[in-house]
């Protein structure tokens, strides 16, 4: 019996779900049906790894890119030397803006939190030897232009296109609003979303494009139900769209990914996922129709969260994110992601890369936690809180599209509200002592005594002016005709709702086009100024006088 | 309580700089300064310098502050903080990418408030808090060295704040144009105020400013006021160049009292005094936990090296300038200060002897404008590795002396008898060779020939 009585103090779970002191039988898996085995419908407890397939396989990989494209290039040799099975390449803050870095406001940043890219070339330099048909690379890069690039960049190293895998970040809805902005109206990000994904489909069809990244949207402080309900209802209106262009969802589904957030109450991120996977079956087969197992089971890889990392005592960093790993290994994910300890000061160190990968293969090879699929299936708990999660998601879900059409919640600015809300809540947590953080608000050391890793976190770089001038001294020399004639078919192209988006940005690029200057023509398309802080200013200034 | 006054809320301007676009930090303490009862301005990303002061001029703002995420804010803190003192706000800066050296940084540069990764609310609310008394009291709108001129303030010594002794004329006057033309706001100091002020006005169209101080540098409490004019005005200081400077030339025979004395007291005991006073304002600033980074230039000269004729008084008191300058550094360095010494060869009051030169400096090799360079360099952060050194500038020339080097060994023998001593001493005085002429009038300005 779960009678008990009532305890002094409520407990929850970090998203706010009432706890009692022990779960028993009545709280777990009534009907098994709901639940059902791995590598079945629908899906809680994961996909079955192939016949044959490695035991407790994921893919492990770390955030990478730092520099000039040929510098990150020698960083992803390094990491492959180390045993990493795929890439994830983090694009600086003006190629995350979708900006060249000879752009003024560009210039103090390039090169510092990230790969700067803005070129053909630069997707050759940084893809030059690298084993792009037994690897994964994933792109955490504005999409189109990050698969337009591999695509570009495969053919020099002898692999077709078509042999590609990995994955690139959709995130029509949210970018603006968090950490991705590319200066882009909401249509135009919603085009090249859809046709970068019709595509890859076509071209690439072996590489998710469409990567539905719930981590960046929640690491501000969204709890897992936001989460979730968010990175959902992307996942909704995006296949909604493709469907309605004529494309089969059993062509999109199994191209779809996820990128989920993992924080530190453990058990929630597990029932997180087992309910993620559960919805995204129940989505795909009976809201769209999906008929192919393949379209039911939700692929999902995890980053764990950097808001949970902090700069006081770096070194605990390294066993927050061992925890973080564990639990995510025993969720059964199909990718893994540590933030490395230094997350707080900068992108990772190469030691921190090594620490991170270490941790993997510590939990891979010596801990034998995933040698069976979902080990932590018909816990009495997992599977309430699963059940629970599940439900509130949907709720969430339901109330946000209660509220209106998307497109008008997103200009009208009602999921920024969502985002500056949660990023408020977990601050004043912090700072209330009501969210517990060892060496932040307990525990803590002074920080003249706290020392250890901090030369490591706080080694910084220098703004890469050398790849400036290289990009400077590289424009003059481009051919002039056919570059404009390419430009000008992408501002066209940008101006009719209906035209391809793709076919003229890989035209430009091909034409030695810079991301800048396409994305320039995008905006003018749309009648928007083409420098993107002209732009950007008049809506803020807007947005100010409101 | 119908006699209170409810204050104004304190209003502040919140926002990232560049490309930076985590919002994290600044959404936190937003929300946090409205519970608060503050007004914020919130301006979300992608701002400039230029936008961020511009809203805070036209919403009356007390504060701007600044989070960071990116290393971007490296790039545009100069711009800002000149804006900033312009207007007569505050500007405070926060994130935890700043480390302790980042903050201790942006902090002797003039920001008001900087917040690390271990700042609490309760002590950022109280930070603000006394930012904004300081600006309604007016007190920070100190402008910095940046705020006098519509130049760019870009370059390694933009922002800092140098005290010039001797400033009027000469040397010292060519020291503050080159300082201010490099961005620094420069504390001048001279005897005779007509001339401090004609040399101050001539300073225009420049990124820097100064700020004129009267005084005789051999009043005791002169280093104390210089200080505090500095602090006063600009908050901080950087860099003291000691150029004070006077000729009382006469042999030894002939020398009065009284000009022996002004020898002294102009040239060591005035620079000691400067030293001490520095010294522990800048020893007590590395105490508190601050980085000091921090210049002391003394003023030498070869008659000080190398000995003049018939000036034995002025050239033991540069001598004892150019061995103040070693000890000093040694003492010093442990604060972040370094002190060198130069010895300047240029056509002053002091050097009449000289006689009249090119109307043009550019034709003067003498012009005193050809050594101020090496005093800009001294203060700025390519020589912080240079301590205890004299260097000889002028008449198209640099050099560092040797110095008093010990010359070759000779045993010497226990309880020697005088026959013995003739033949060591002899050896050893060769051994050593002729000794230096001593530097004279006639034989011009060039110590080295």
């Amino acid at each position: 019996m779960t009678g008990v009585a009532p305890q002094a103090v409520a407990a929850t779970t970090a998203s706010g779900i009432p706890l009692r002191p022990f779960y028993g039988p009545e709280d777990g898996v009534r009907d098994y049906a709901i639940v059902g085995d791995p590598g079945s419908y629908p899906f809680t407890r994961g996909r079955r790894r192939r016949p044959g397939g490695q035991a407790g396989g994921w893919i492990q990989r770390e955030l990478s890119g730092e520099g000039s494209p040929r510098r990150s290039n020698e960083q992803f040799h390094a990491l492959l030397a180390h045993g990493a099975l795929g890439i994830d390449v983090i694009g600086d803050n003006p190629t995350m803006s979708a900006l060249d870095p000879d752009h003024p406001i560009c210039i103090p940043a390039v090169g510092t939190t990230g790969v700067s890219l803005c070129r053909k070339q630069d997707f050759v330099e940084l893809l030059e030897g690298i084993p792009l048909d037994r690897i994964t690379l994933s792109h955490s890069l504005p999409a189109a232009f990050a698969i337009a690039g591999q695509y570009m960049g495969c053919r020099p190293n002898g692999i077709e296109p078509a042999a590609l895998r990995g994955s690139a970040i959709q995130a029509p809805l949210y970018s603006e609003d968090c950490s991705y902005s590319t200066f882009l109206p909401y249509a135009i990000r919603m085009r090249l979303c859809l046709d970068s994904i019709a595509f890859s489909l076509r071209e690439m069809p072996r590489f998710h494009a469409f990567l539905e990244d719930t981590y960046y949207i929640s690491d501000g402080g969204l709890d897992v139900v936001e989460e979730m309900s968010l990175g959902l209802l992307e996942i909704r209106e995006v296949c909604r769209r493709l469907i309605a262009r004529g494309l089969p969802i059993d062509a999109i589904a199994p191209r779809i990914a996820i990128l989920v957030n993992c924080r530190m109450d453990l058990f929630e991120e597990v029932a997180k996922i087992r309910a993620t996977r559960r919805f995204f079956a129940r989505m795909m087969r009976e809201e769209f129709g999906a008929t192919d197992p393949r379209s039911w089971s939700a692929n999902i890889a995890v980053h764990t969260s950097g808001l949970t990392m902090t700069a006081a005592q770096p070194s605990n960093n390294i066993v927050r994110g061992a925890l973080q790993a564990l639990a995510m290994a025993m969720a059964g994910v199909q990718g893994l992601e540590i933030s490395t300890f230094d997350e707080p000061f900068r992108t990772p160190s190469a030691i921190a890369h090594q620490v991170a990968i270490r941790t993997q293969q510590v939990i891979q090879t010596e801990t034998n936690v995933s040698a069976v699929e979902d080990p932590l299936g018909g816990s009495y708990y997992v599977e309430s809180l699963t059940d629970e999660l599940e439900r509130r998601i949907d709720a969430a879900m339901r109330h946000i599209e209660g509220l209106g059409d998307i497109q008008t919640l997103v200009e009208d600015g009602y999921f920024r509200g969502v985002f500056t809300n949660a990023m408020d809540r977990h601050s004043s947590a912090v700072q209330s002592g009501d969210l517990r953080i060892v060496g932040v608000n307990e525990h803590v050391v002074p920080p003249e005594d706290d020392t250890f890793l901090h030369d490591v976190a706080e080694e910084r770089f220098e703004p890469d002016h050398e790849h400036v001038e290289r990009i400077q001294s590289w424009r003059p020399s481009r051919r002039g005709a056919p570059l404009q004639a390419c430009l000008e078919r992408v501002r066209g192209a940008s101006a009719d709702a209906r035209a391809d988006l793709m076919g003229p940005i890989v035209a430009a690029l091909e034409a030695d086009a810079t991301i800048g200057e396409i994305t320039g023509c995008l905006r003018e398309g749309q009648g928007v100024p083409a420098d993107p802080f002209t732009y950007a200013a008049q809506r803020q200034l807007t947005a100010v006088a409101q | 309580m119908t006699g209170a006054v409810a204050a104004r809320p304190g209003r502040i301007v919140i926002g990232t700089l560049g490309l930076d676009q985590h919002e994290v930090g600044a959404m936190a303490i937003s929300h946090a300064l409205m519970r608060h009862g503050y007004e914020v301005i919130y301006l979300g990303r992608f701002n400039t310098p230029e936008r961020l002061a511009a809203v805070a001029e036209q919403e009356d703002a007390d504060i701007v502050g600044v989070s960071v995420h990116s290393w971007e804010f490296v790039s545009y803190i100069d711009e800002l903080l000149a804006r900033c003192r312009e207007l007569g706000i505050g500007l405070a800066v926060g994130g935890s990418v700043l480390t302790r050296q980042d903050q201790a940084e942006l902090l002797t540069r003039g920001v008001d408030a900087v917040f690390g990764p271990y700042a609490s609310e309760a002590e950022m609310l109280g930070r603000l808090q006394e930012i904004v008394d300081r600006v309604r009291a007016g007190d920070t709108s100190a402008p910095s060295a940046a705020a006098g001129g519509s130049r760019s303030t870009a370059g390694p010594l933009a922002g800092r704040v140098v005290i010039v002794t001797g400033a009027a004329r000469g040397l010292g006057r060519a020291y503050t144009h080159e300082l201010s033309r490099h961005g620094v706001a420069v504390v001048a100091n001279d005897m005779d105020g007509d001339a401090l002020e004609e040399m101050a006005s001539a300073v225009r169209d420049v990124p820097g400013t100064v700020h004129t101080v009267v005084r005789d540098i051999t009043d005791p409490d002169a280093p104390r006021v210089l200080l505090e004019a500095a602090l006063r005005r600009y908050g901080q200081i950087h860099g003291v160049v000691s150029n004070a400077g006077v000729l009382r030339s006469g042999p030894i025979l002939r020398l009065t009292d009284e000009d022996l004395k002004l020898l002294l007291d102009v040239h060591v005991t005035a620079t000691f005094r400067l030293l001490r006073v520095m010294g522990n304002y800048w020893r007590a600033e590395a105490k508190a936990g601050r980085t000091v980074d921090a210049s002391v230039v003394l003023t030498t000269s070869s008659a000080g090296l190398y000995g003049f004729r018939a000036d034995a008084a002025y050239s033991a008191a540069k001598a004892a300038v150019a061995v103040l300058a070693r000890v000093a550094a040694d003492e010093m360095s442990r604060y972040g200060v370094t002190v060198n010494a130069i010895a300047p060869m240029a056509r002053t009051r002091m050097t009449r002897w000289l006689g009249d030169g090119a109307a043009s400096p550019a034709d003067d090799p003498l012009a005193a404008e050809h050594v101020a360079p090496v005093i800009a360099w001294l203060l700025g952060p390519d020589a912080r590795d240079v301590t205890g050194r004299v260097l000889e500038v002028g008449n198209s020339q640099l050099s560092v002396p040797r110095g008093w080097q010990p010359g070759e060994a000779f045993t010497l023998p226990p309880l020697m008898s005088l026959e013995a001593a003739s033949p060591l001493l002899r050896r050893a005085l060769a051994a050593s060779g002729p000794p230096r002429e001593l530097l004279t009038s006639e034989r011009g300005s060039d110590p080295q020939s």
